[in-house]
């Protein structure tokens, strides 16, 4: 009852818990959350919160949906963690499950429709013009870095979500064909465009 | 062989592993030969990590928020500048307010003044004596209605916009901090007997607290005076409002008197009106008040001139001066002598018809209407169900938008009025201390608007109390499977159909009344104290 209760509040640590939690590998504590082990998934919330914020954070536009998004996906992990078979790493899922929240927190505020529409036909097709900028150098300062991240932030959604899913959540291009409810080719389309992009919207600098 | 150059797009399918892999084969291949496809390879790499680092390097916002500490509610910059701005309003409209010339009768109506204030606080005690717990719980609705409206309001306001939602109750909490920040100038005084001398000149509101309140100088603010005699002999040229066992003016006091005392006597000049509880209140013949009278007590006995109406629930009246204006009292006893005139209607409502005498030399104008107080059943009266059934949808709605709105906290507490004894003990104790605590908060003035804001989750917490409890009983007698929104709402429902039912028991629904707000109460608190520890232990 008071377990079920302290989830309803939202994943919440127990300081004891925590403790005794820390050293276990993370297959144990997978296990033990199968289980509906309130701790087990306080450990997991503890463990991945910070990742998983960061993806929704990316993908959605404002913190707070980003904070329902990420309370959300650990909401439903007591249930969700169910389906978790060890083929893919659990981080990797994890943030499979995430990306899938956060599409439908998108498809929910364009109204039930895709939440990255095909807008152009053909879109597969890309012409690459010699004038095109170059692929973005090595960035070495935390500046720079910071300046990539703000700019990817400001891009569209159609650009900004396939390009996180991909270099954050390192979804391969099916994998975040089936979260967008696309074709293979258009997801390529919309990261190689996202990319240009994005070049072209950080200053030309010298590699 | 020469081979033809791969496009970017297919260079940028290698980097990714997304080609199939007889093509990959075939572009490794072209790579050792050709060296710009190599470098075209390389910097798409050498891109790809740079986006990776980039974003994984997480934006400190979501760094701070790794922490992900319990209370997810932070004071960012946004809020700080909304509570300012809201500040900044809530002075600007009560300025407005307070220079705007509303009509001197309804200026007591003006919750920014500061007997607009105590207004409030004096009619809510006022009523409370009147109607006791039935005249709270209309109040209660009241609140309840405001609430939903400024609820309806403010999610249609902020619809799409869950998050802001969520926080709803914060904001309500920091608009009703900013509206009641603005405060006034104030001078204490404090001892065995405190007095204004004839000439002296307060400038300020007056506090004083002491066994005899005398005044025989010119206050200009307000005399709020406690005490267990209070005698204005000079002039007070704001209100009075006195809290003694003996209250006497034979001076001058330009605005209204707001009183609980045991005895008021005017034998001076009152600008305005009475508000009061007393117990006898005698205005002399050479006494006038300006306005109006609206008083419950004992006895009331008026020699001298009224100018406008006379409210009276007593027991006793006696009347041999003038009232200018209507009549109205309600209770066992009234007398008119020769000397008595009212200007406009007189309305009685009386147990026996005898019980009321006027002289035959007694002037009124207007009509005369004396009934007798019948008891009737409302329960035959279509009004009463048509009360009660927008009463229900009332509160139906009300617990919608709650569990919409906090639905954690709602359903908590529906659960924790389960606890039974303990929740109705915790509920008894709320129930009495929250007064006497907004009343010392209110005392002590620096606390006012605490109080007021204490007033208001109190009114508000009355009113929800029959929600959770409703709830409570509807859960235990559906016995849902589940814990759906839905499943509460249907509970609430039946819960609430049979409280009300209950409710118009003689006697016991009375006590079933208390009991439901005791609990509900109770669960309330008990609710609050846990959603404020920081951890939750079990």
């Amino acid at each position: 009852m008071d377990a079920k209760r302290d989830m309803a509040n939202g994943p919440q640590l127990r300081e004891s818990g925590t403790r005794q939690m820390e050293g276990l590998d993370l297959e144990s504590v997978i296990a033990r959350a199968r289980g509906h082990d309130a701790e087990a998934l306080g450990e997991i919330y503890r463990r991945y919160a910070r990742r998983v914020f960061g993806l929704c954070r990316y993908m959605l536009d404002s913190m707070e949906s980003a904070e329902d998004a990420t309370s959300d996906v650990f909401l439903k992990l007591q249930r969700s963690i169910e389906s978790y078979d060890s083929s893919v790493p659990f981080p990797r899922w994890l943030l499979r499950v995430a990306g899938n929240q956060c599409v439908d927190a998108l498809r929910r505020r364009h109204r039930g429709q895709r939440a990255i529409a095909e807008v152009e036909d053909g879109a597969a097709v890309i012409e690459t013009a010699s004038s095109e900028p170059s692929p973005l150098g090595a960035v070495i300062s935390l500046e720079e870095r910071a300046k990539v991240r703000d700019t990817i932030a400001r891009l569209p959604e159609n650009y900004r979500v396939p390009l996180v899913l991909r270099y954050y959540s390192e979804l391969s291009y099916d994998e975040i064909a089936q979260q967008l409810n696309l074709e293979r080719n258009y997801v390529a389309a919309l990261i190689f465009r996202a990319k240009q992009e994005l070049r072209r919207r950080l200053p030309h600098r010298s590699k | 062989v020469i081979m033809e150059c791969y496009s970017e797009q297919t260079c940028a399918l290698a980097v990714d592993g997304e080609l199939a892999a007889d093509e990959a084969q075939r572009l490794r291949d072209h790579l050792t030969t050709c060296a710009r496809c190599r470098a075209l390879v390389d910097a798409l790499r050498a891109e790809n990590r740079v986006l990776s680092e980039s974003l994984n390097e997480l934006p400190e916002e979501a760094v701070s928020q790794a922490g992900f500490s319990p209370q997810r509610w932070s004071w960012g910059w946004g809020d700080l500048a909304i509570m300012a701005a809201v500040l900044v309003l809530g002075s600007i409209i009560s300025r407005w307010f307070n220079e705007l010339s509303i009509p001197a009768a309804l200026e007591w109506f003006n919750p920014f003044s500061l007997s607009g204030r105590t207004n409030l606080i004096f009619n809510l005690s006022y009523d409370f004596a009147q109607g006791g717990t039935a005249m709270l719980a209309d109040y209660a609705a009241v609140v309840g209605w405001i609430c939903l409206l400024s609820l309806l309001g403010g999610s249609a306001l902020l619809l799409g916009r869950r998050a802001w939602l969520r926080r709803g109750g914060m904001r309500l909490l920091i608009m009703l901090i900013a509206l009641s920040l603005p405060s006034f100038a104030l001078e204490r005084r404090h001892g065995d007997f405190v007095t204004v001398a004839a000439n002296e000149t307060v400038d300020d509101t007056l506090l004083a607290s002491a066994n005899t309140v005398r005044v025989e100088g010119i206050v200009n603010g307000d005399l709020l005076a406690f005490g267990r005699t209070v005698e204005v002999r000079g002039t007070v040229k704001g209100d009075l409002i006195s809290c003694a066992q003996r209250t006497e003016v034979t001076g001058t006091v330009e605005g209204h008197i707001y009183t609980i005392t045991h005895s008021l006597d005017l034998e001076g000049q009152l600008g305005h009106s009475i508000y009061g509880l007393v117990q006898s209140l005698h205005v002399d013949d050479r006494g006038r008040v300006g306005e109006s009278i609206v008083v419950a007590g004992g006895d009331v006995s008026l020699e001298g001139i009224v100018q406008r109406s006379v409210n009276i629930f007593t027991s006793n009246g006696d009347v041999s001066g003038s009232i200018g204006r209507d009549l109205t009292m309600a209770g066992r006893n009234l007398t008119l002598t020769n000397t008595a005139r009212v200007g406009g209607n007189l309305s009685a409502r009386v147990r026996r018809l005898k019980e009321v005498h006027i002289a035959d030399g007694a002037t009124i104008v207007g009509k005369r209407d004396i009934q007798l107080r019948v008891r009737e059943s409302h329960f035959t009266s279509p009004r009463f169900y048509f009360h009660q059934a927008v009463w229900l949808a009332g509160a139906m709605l009300v617990g919608w938008l709650g569990l919409l709105l906090f639905p954690g906290f709602f359903q908590a507490t529906t659960q924790l009025v389960g606890s039974g004894w303990r929740s109705l003990g915790v509920g008894v104790g709320i129930l009495a201390g929250v007064p006497v605590a907004m009343v010392v908060a209110a005392i002590t003035l620096v606390g006012f608007p605490v109080s007021l804001m204490l007033l208001a989750v109190y009114l508000a917490a009355i009113y929800l109390a029959k929600v959770w409890v409703g709830a409570f009983v509807g859960r235990i007698l559906l016995k849902p499977s589940g814990a759906t929104k839905g499943d509460w709402l249907l509970g609430l429902l039946v819960g609430l159909l049979i409280l009300t039912i209950v409710g118009f028991i003689p006697y016991l629904g009375g006590l079933v009344h208390f009991g439901v707000v005791c609990l509900g109460l109770g669960a309330f608190t008990g609710q609050l104290y846990r959603a404020s520890r920081p951890v939750m232990t079990a």
